[in-house]
Parts: C-alpha cells; sequence; structure tokens
C-alpha cells in the first residue's frame, strides 16, 4: 500500500496529524508502528479513539508494520505511517517500507537531548538514525504541518550537531 | 475542596484560569497546564504529577483520592491522549472535554457543594449551554 507520508513524531497520533496532515491529504489509514503501544490494550484503545471516524487506524510493533504494508488485500490503501523515534523509522526502512522521503514532525525536548531546529530536539541515538535513513537513501525533512517552514537535513547538518554534544 | 487541571495547546489554559480569577477572585486548586513543547510522555508524567499533589493549606488530605477534574480544550490531541494515558482508569478523575469559561465559573462557583458526579454533570451541562447562535447577521 502506498505510503504517503511517513512521519517521525514523539506525540504519535494527535492533532498535527489527525486534523492537519489528515485533512490536507485524507489517508486511508493510519499506521502507528510502535511496539509498547501496540502491547498495551489501553494505549492501543486510547491512541485510536482519537483517530477520525473515516480514517482506519492500526497500532502494530515494528516488525510487523512493515509486513502490513505488503498485504496483498490492502494495496490501494493510502496509508499515514508513523513512527515516535527516528530509530523505529529507520527500522521500518530497512525492513523494506516503501518510502523515499521521511518527514521529522516532532522531537520534543528530554534530558541528553539537545535543539536541532525549533521543534527538533535529538541526542546521539537520533543522529545516528538520521544518518541511517540518509545512507538507506531517504530524504528528511522537518515540518510540523502542510504548509509550515520545511528544514532539510543532511548528512552535513548531523554531522555539525553532533560535534555540540 | 475539588482540584481541577486545565490542560490546553498553547496559553488557552493559562488564559482561561486568570481570566476566571479576574471574575471570581483567587481560585486556589485550579491550575493550567500546557503541552507546548512537550512529548507526550513528559505530559502524561505532569498530569501524574499533579494528580498527587496536596494543595496548599490541605495538608492531611490525601489527595491522590480526591476526586479531581481534568478539562481539555480539543479531544484528540496530545492533551487528551496524555490525560487518559495518565488517569483515564482512575475513579477518583473525571476528564471533560472542550472546555470554556463558562464551565470554569460554574465549576469553582459549585466544587464545594453538593457530590462529585453532580459537579460533573453540570459542568459538561453548562459548557453545552454556553455555546449560543448569538446572532448578528
Amino acid at each position: 500500500m502506498p505510503v504517503i507520508l511517513a512521519r517521525i513524531d514523539d506525540r504519535l497520533i494527535h492533532g498535527q496529524v489527525t486534523v492537519g496532515w489528515s485533512e490536507r491529504l485524507r489517508p486511508d489509514r493510519i499506521l502507528l508502528a510502535n511496539n509498547a503501544i501496540a502491547a498495551d490494550p489501553w494505549q492501543t484503545k486510547v491512541y485510536s479513539s482519537t483517530v477520525p471516524p473515516d480514517i482506519e487506524v492500526s497500532i502494530l510493533p515494528v516488525s510487523k508494520a512493515a509486513a502490513s504494508l505488503a498485504a496483498p488485500e490492502r494495496l490501494d490503501e493510502q496509508v499515514l505511517l508513523l513512527a515516535g523515534s527516528p530509530e523505529e523509522m529507520a527500522e521500518l526502512v530497512r525492513m523494506g517500507v516503501p518510502v523515499r522521503e521521511v518527514n521529522v514532525g516532532g522531537l520534543h525536548f528530554g534530558a541528553g537531548k539537545r535543539e536541532m531546529l525549533p521543534f527538533v530536539y535529538v541526542d546521539h541515538q537520533d543522529l545516528k538514525a538520521f544518518a541511517r535513513l540518509l545512507e538507506m537513501g531517504m530524504s528528511l525533512s522537518a515540518q510540523q504541518v502542510p504548509g509550515g517552514r520545511e528544514y532539510l537535513i543532511d548528512q552535513e547538518q548531523i554531522q555539525e550537531m553532533g560535534e555540540k554534544f | 475542596m475539588v482540584r481541577a487541571l486545565v490542560i490546553t495547546h498553547g496559553g488557552i489554559g493559562e488564559e482561561l484560569v486568570r481570566v476566571t480569577g479576574m471574575i471570581l477572585g483567587p481560585v486556589p486548586g485550579l491550575t493550567a497546564m500546557s503541552n507546548d513543547g512537550k512529548s507526550a510522555v513528559d505530559i502524561t508524567a505532569q498530569i501524574k504529577q499533579w494528580q498527587v499533589e496536596v494543595p496548599d493549606g490541605e495538608g492531611g488530605v490525601d489527595s491522590a483520592r480526591a476526586s479531581k477534574l481534568i478539562l481539555l480544550d480539543d479531544y484528540g490531541g496530545s492533551c487528551a491522549t496524555s490525560a487518559q494515558l495518565a488517569c483515564g482508569q482512575d475513579p477518583d478523575t473525571a476528564i471533560i472535554s472542550g472546555v470554556n469559561l463558562a464551565m470554569l465559573l460554574g465549576f469553582v462557583t459549585w466544587r464545594e457543594s453538593g457530590d462529585f458526579e453532580e459537579l460533573v454533570g453540570k459542568v459538561v451541562q453548562k459548557g453545552r449551554e454556553a455555546i449560543i447562535l448569538v446572532g448578528g447577521r
């Protein structure tokens, strides 16, 4: 199934996704790849309940998310793919998820993280995963919402950011 | 005293709480929280922290077991999801989405009388009644 947006966002399913991008892109399905939420029925229920009724939702472990995108019965679906971290997105791409571009939608401040862009705070692990995504042929750009400012992320910026730690 | 936490995007909650105080006077136990710059994990942790806070002047009260209200600006966003993850299964906390000024004025006015279920019902009703097609066209 075609992935119309592959997004890294530590808020996972929230307004920028269910309203901002979904109103613009009209996905048939939001697929959240997250091991912890997929393993917890309560969290799965809470996150699923926030998706508008005209959009299907799947919350799957990272390892199953890639396979579900290849399911023949869903080849026509337009999918908005979400991961909570660069590392999880890199793993999805490594497993063959059919994307060329990755949207970095939001990585908020946390312990050990530093500001890379106004809405992108990273640590070493995040930078390594960004570099892996670029090495696997992805283009990386940070943009919170449709029409919002877009920042391209390249190897040079990743290296410069790494030197700040 | 029933406490309430107003969780919103941007500065909406802080302003609602400030204006409630302007109209009714000091409003202890009515607090605002913004999701600005915070991950879902951090918002959830802050809500859990609020749940167990002991309000000023109520040192002996087991605050975690007291009735509490969470008011949200919009269902479906990170505020609502975090509120549910933090206390959606807590029998002592009610979560209401769609907060407006009338609800806060009603909450502060009624929170010390009647039972908690009744208070929750009245706050929801007040919020709905405050949406009025006034005219002007």
